[in-house]
């Protein structure tokens, strides 16, 4: 079965897809090359004081997850407000040999 | 039979949404899911009933997250609501999910709650992807994929006459 979508489906797709794959993939390479701490968060000693932190804030990292997931709830709420499309009744159409 | 080159898995195993394989393992994923969030929430209730303090707590240290100060005004503000909507919340979540009702709905709030303890737990030191995320990919998996429709109560709601009357609450169902 072939699914419709529209420019409001793809957009929703590629806003939050490119948000979220940004927050954990994109920034997760950036981090990766900056070196070593390799994680997201500070690094501490026994005596808890922060010896390393990581190049990108995991602020920003949650945050443009959390911005993806908020395009898909939008898009859900956006979904659920309009109406629904009536599905197309397929018509069987058959032709008569010669 | 047949061996398409593009798509190796279109023979017997291919994961076609209406094949058994897929579900199969849609509701197996889905029963388990449900049964983690309901654990999680019945102990709670049988422990605190619904005065379940740790949750305003929790939220009240969420201070500097990319949720900005909501968590913490919540955990000051709706204290009260917080201490009984958490274990309560967590239950229904995991009882819908488990007999597959209002799937969608449920997995809506389990979002939100994985989120919360996604930010709040911050156990990011072998990076952003932990087990919290991955538990807020599941209810995402769930909603995008309506697995109540899979040995779910979702497939036999969304067959009534009312449902059928108003098919916008197949969004909150499935």
């Amino acid at each position: 079965m072939q699914q419709h979508t529209d420019i409001i489906d793809k957009a929703a797709m590629a806003l939050s897809g490119g948000l979220m794959l940004l927050g954990i993939v994109g920034l997760g390479i950036v981090e990766v090359l900056a070196g070593a701490p390799y994680g997201a968060a500070p690094v501490t000693n026994d005596a808890g004081e922060i010896i390393a932190t990581p190049m990108v804030d995991p602020t920003i990292r949650t945050g443009l997850v959390i911005a993806g997931l908020v395009v898909l709830l939008i898009y859900g709420l956006y979904r659920l407000a309009t109406p629904v499309e009536e599905v197309e009744a397929t018509t069987g159409h058959e032709t008569m040999a010669d | 039979m047949s061996y398409q080159a593009a798509n190796p898995l279109a023979d017997e195993f291919e994961l076609e949404l209406g094949g058994a394989w897929t579900a199969y393992w849609l509701a197996f994923l889905r029963v388990v899911t449900g049964w983690w969030f309901f654990h999680a929430g019945v102990t709670k209730l049988i422990e605190n009933g619904l005065s379940y303090g740790y949750g305003p707590a929790y939220l009240q240290q969420m201070t500097g997250t990319a949720l900005g100060p909501l968590p913490v005004w919540m955990g000051a503000n709706l204290g009260w609501l917080i201490e009984a909507m958490v274990p309560l919340g967590e239950t229904l979540i995991g009882l819908g999910l488990m007999v597959g009702a209002l799937v969608r709905l449920a997995s809506v709030f389990g979002a939100f709650f994985m989120t919360l303890f996604w930010v709040g737990n911050a156990g990011f030191g072998h990076g952003v992807v932990t087990g919290d995320l991955m538990g807020l990919l599941l209810f995402v998996t769930m909603i995008v994929l309506a697995t109540g429709r899979y040995y779910g109560l979702d497939a036999i709601i969304e067959k009534t006459r009312f449902v059928q009357r108003h098919p916008r609450l197949k969004y909150l169902l499935g």
